[in-house]
């Protein structure tokens, strides 16, 4: 007995109305509860993932009502990765932030570990419901602890970017509800699988606005372009592991939604080129604003945006080989941006402005992390040895093999400016002398954190030098994603071979 | 200029939703293959349940109403979380006129019924209008009440978090013997009894006054939060 999807969800939502109470017991326990949930989440997720692969996907209803009528979670190969990646990261964020408030203040530190557990879960509840409507309501709790853990230091910088991210996650949530309003409204039902099936059914109007409401909503959360403005703020305000549970899991969350709803939901052939138009302006801005940025939390984070860019022009492409490369990107970002923020916050730990210009100099004096910082680093702009290196060949294939010249170009010239960036922060780390009135003091990364940055180096390594490791895993993720009537027929035989 | 240019294409993509939206035919009759029959059917062949909105939030969709009961928790955390002051003295509220002797008595006579009708209605969640989170917000509004009323009154912080926690944990407990008994999280377990009376439609009834409990006690913190903050 493994357990079933439905524990993803069920478990931590249960530990989030039991930890007031334990807290009241004994303080420590929220603190290990949280990471107890999480790893259960982990190791539960690997075993569902060997099992799907093993015999195929896992859909399961809840309440005992089946698929078009209740609500069903779909564990795929697709959505199973994606649930173990998301996993993964809330467990490495969770054992980096382990003491994080200990000794100093009880309250807050509750509220973080409850909000972080949440964040965890709603994103999974996310990527595996096979519902629009429960999908909606993951998005809200996956929202309201991204908006909690942004005024986490109840400062008035954070306070603003909260406001900003609640503003503009309010309007996306207004959005999506309009979207599911109107197709419920045409094909009454809210089963993804119905409606898939049902989709050409509909009005082609109703159609087109549907889904220009479901990508504004969503994209919010997954850092489409014009809909972004939040994340640079929320990234730098949010306590520093934060920003990497939102590269890591939130974004990914988000960018799956979008791609279900135009790979699987919706039958509209324009909407991949609408993906990589949008795709590469996002990639183009965000990098070419990074390159301005002074604070190195704001350049990490627009170089988050812009990788997410780059994984919508891989969708976009939509052939077997884009969508691989996709995932590729999808699973090389959760590793390796994390890595850049936990060890990007420790350089910056003692500095208020943290600005880039301060960490001169601090290779000599915590050599450990600033090398991991710089492996991050290599990683995210592909040299070759590293992970980057193949996700980003993978997709100049995919886009090459459909003779996207310009997606070529734009892609190359996009990962110089990016060079550019990440290594002149390298640059002054190492090569730069330290100085005692501008650099920073130095601070030492605690145990657990270490171990945390090291488990994300030994994968960057891991997938840099052997991709085989990984690649079977997302060739058979792919196909899952493109199978549309397997997914509609894996969905709805469960529903019809066990009506009562 | 600005202004004016946003107005505009405020008002051009105004429109066209409009003319969009006109043409949805919300409110009628439209599909007969939906889901709607068969939660018509159900609800009262299979669940035992009078009300078909509560079968449906309860029942069909249960997984979502736990989700919902979530959000509200965790927008009430996140709130808390917010105002939360380093040495957290609840201090005294900034009160610009005393309330009047009609407003005092006149609500002292009014709490005890607010709670009557807030209890009745999410324990007839199954069988009337209204359930859990209607009947918590009632509640809340009994201690809104109470709260402008008396300058004085005081509610334990402590009483509301385990009430809200206990209910919270039960929901998912009730929802995990389900799986248990069922093999699906939140099926019921238990007999659904006589349709229209109160002991009917199983594990429902019981969710629903745990949501009424967790609503109630989660509007009553935030009320009570908000009104003490002071800086």
């Amino acid at each position: 007995m493994v357990g079933s999807p439905v524990l993803l969800i069920a478990v931590p939502l249960l530990a989030a109305f039991v930890i007031p109470l334990i807290g009241m017991i004994w303080k420590e326990l929220v603190r290990i509860v949280p990471g107890l949930v999480l790893a259960y989440m982990l190791v539960l997720s690997v075993t569902l993932l060997v099992e799907v692969n093993q015999n195929g996907t896992i859909v399961e209803t809840i309440a005992g009502w089946k698929a078009p009528w209740g609500i069903n979670l779909v564990y795929s190969n697709l959505t199973g990765l994606l649930a173990t990646i998301i996993t993964t990261l809330g467990f490495l964020v969770w054992m980096f932030s382990y003491r994080f408030k200990r000794n100093v203040d009880f309250e807050p530190a509750k509220k973080y570990f409850i909000f972080l557990m949440m964040l965890v879960a709603g994103a999974t509840g996310i990527v595996i419901t096979g519902d629009i409507f429960n999908q909606f309501v993951f998005i809200e709790i996956t929202g309201i602890s991204a908006y909690a853990l942004t005024a986490f230091y109840t400062g008035r910088n954070s306070a603003e970017a909260a406001f900003k991210y609640l503003m503009m996650g309010s309007l996306a949530s207004s959005f999506l509800l309009i979207a599911i309003a109107i197709i419920y409204s045409q094909l009454g039902t809210l089963n993804m699988a119905e409606i898939a099936s049902k989709m050409h059914t509909m009005d082609p109007v109703f159609k087109v606005i549907a889904l220009i409401f479901f990508i504004t909503g969503i994209g919010i959360e997954a850092e489409i372009f014009p809909l972004n403005g939040w994340a640079p703020d929320a990234y730098t305000e949010a306590p520093g592991p934060i920003g990497a549970a939102f590269a890591g899991v939130v974004v990914k969350a988000g960018i799956y939604a979008v791609i279900r709803m135009v790979f699987t939901l919706f039958d509209i052939p324009a909407a991949h080129d609408f993906l990589i138009t949008i795709g590469l302006i996002t990639l183009i801005v965000a990098e070419s604003t990074a390159l301005r940025q002074e604070k190195l939390k704001r350049m990490l984070a627009y170089s988050s945006i812009g990788q997410m860019g780059l994984v919508l022009v891989a969708f976009g492409i939509g052939t077997h080989a884009g969508v691989f490369a996709a995932l590729f990107l999808m699973l090389n970002h959760a590793v390796i941006k994390p890595l850049l923020f936990f060890s990007g916050s420790y350089l910056v730990f003692n500095s208020k402005e943290k600005r880039i210009s301060e960490v001169n100099g601090l290779g000599k004096f915590m050599p450990y992390t600033a090398g991991l910082f710089a492996l991050g680093s290599f990683a995210i702009v592909g040299l070759p040895p590293f992970a980057g290196f193949w996700s980003k060949l993978s997709v100049l294939t995919a886009a090459a093999d459909e003779g996207l010249l310009l997606v070529i170009a734009l892609v190359l010239i996009v990962s110089v400016i990016e060079i550019v960036y990440y290594f002149r922060v390298v640059n002054r780390i190492f090569f730069q002398e330290y100085n005692k009135e501008e650099s920073v003091v130095p601070h030492k990364p605690r145990f657990n954190a270490i171990i945390a940055m090291t488990v994300l180096a030994i994968l960057i390594l891991v997938i840099g030098f052997y991709p085989d490791a990984v690649t079977g895993m997302l060739h058979s993720a792919s196909s899952d994603l493109l199978d549309k009537s397997g997914y509609i027929d894996n969905v709805l035989q469960v529903g019809q071979s066990l009506i009562r | 200029m600005r202004k004016f240019l946003v107005i505009l294409i405020l008002a051009v993509l105004g429109f066209y939703l409009f003319e969009a939206f006109s043409g949805l035919g919300l409110g009628f009759p439209r599909f007969e293959h939906g889901v709607k029959d068969y939660y018509l059917d159900k609800t009262v062949s299979e669940l035992h349940v009078a009300n078909t909105v509560t079968s449906i939030v309860v029942s069909f969709r249960g997984f979502d109403t736990l989700g919902e009961v979530t959000v509200l928790f965790l927008a009430v955390s996140a709130l808390g979380s917010v105002l939360y002051k380093r040495r957290h003295d609840v201090g005294s509220r900034s009160i610009l006129f005393a309330s009047s002797g009609i407003v005092r008595s006149g609500s002292k006579l009014l709490f005890p019924a607010i709670i009557l009708l807030g209890v009745y209605i999410f324990i007839h969640g199954h069988l009337t209008p209204g359930g859990g989170f209607q009947g918590g917000a009632i509640i809340a509004t009994g201690f809104l009440l109470m709260l402008l009323a008396y300058e004085n009154f005081r509610v334990s912080h402590h009483v509301l978090s385990y009430v809200e926690s206990l209910a919270g944990i039960i929901f998912v407990v009730i929802g995990l013997l389900g799986f248990i008994d069922g093999g699906t999280f939140l099926q019921n377990f238990l007999p659904s009894g006589i349709l229209n009376e109160l002991f009917s439609g199983g594990v429902i009834g019981i969710i629903y006054v745990m949501v009424g409990f967790k609503v109630a006690a989660e509007l009553t913190g935030l009320i009570y939060s908000v009104l003490h903050e002071k800086d």
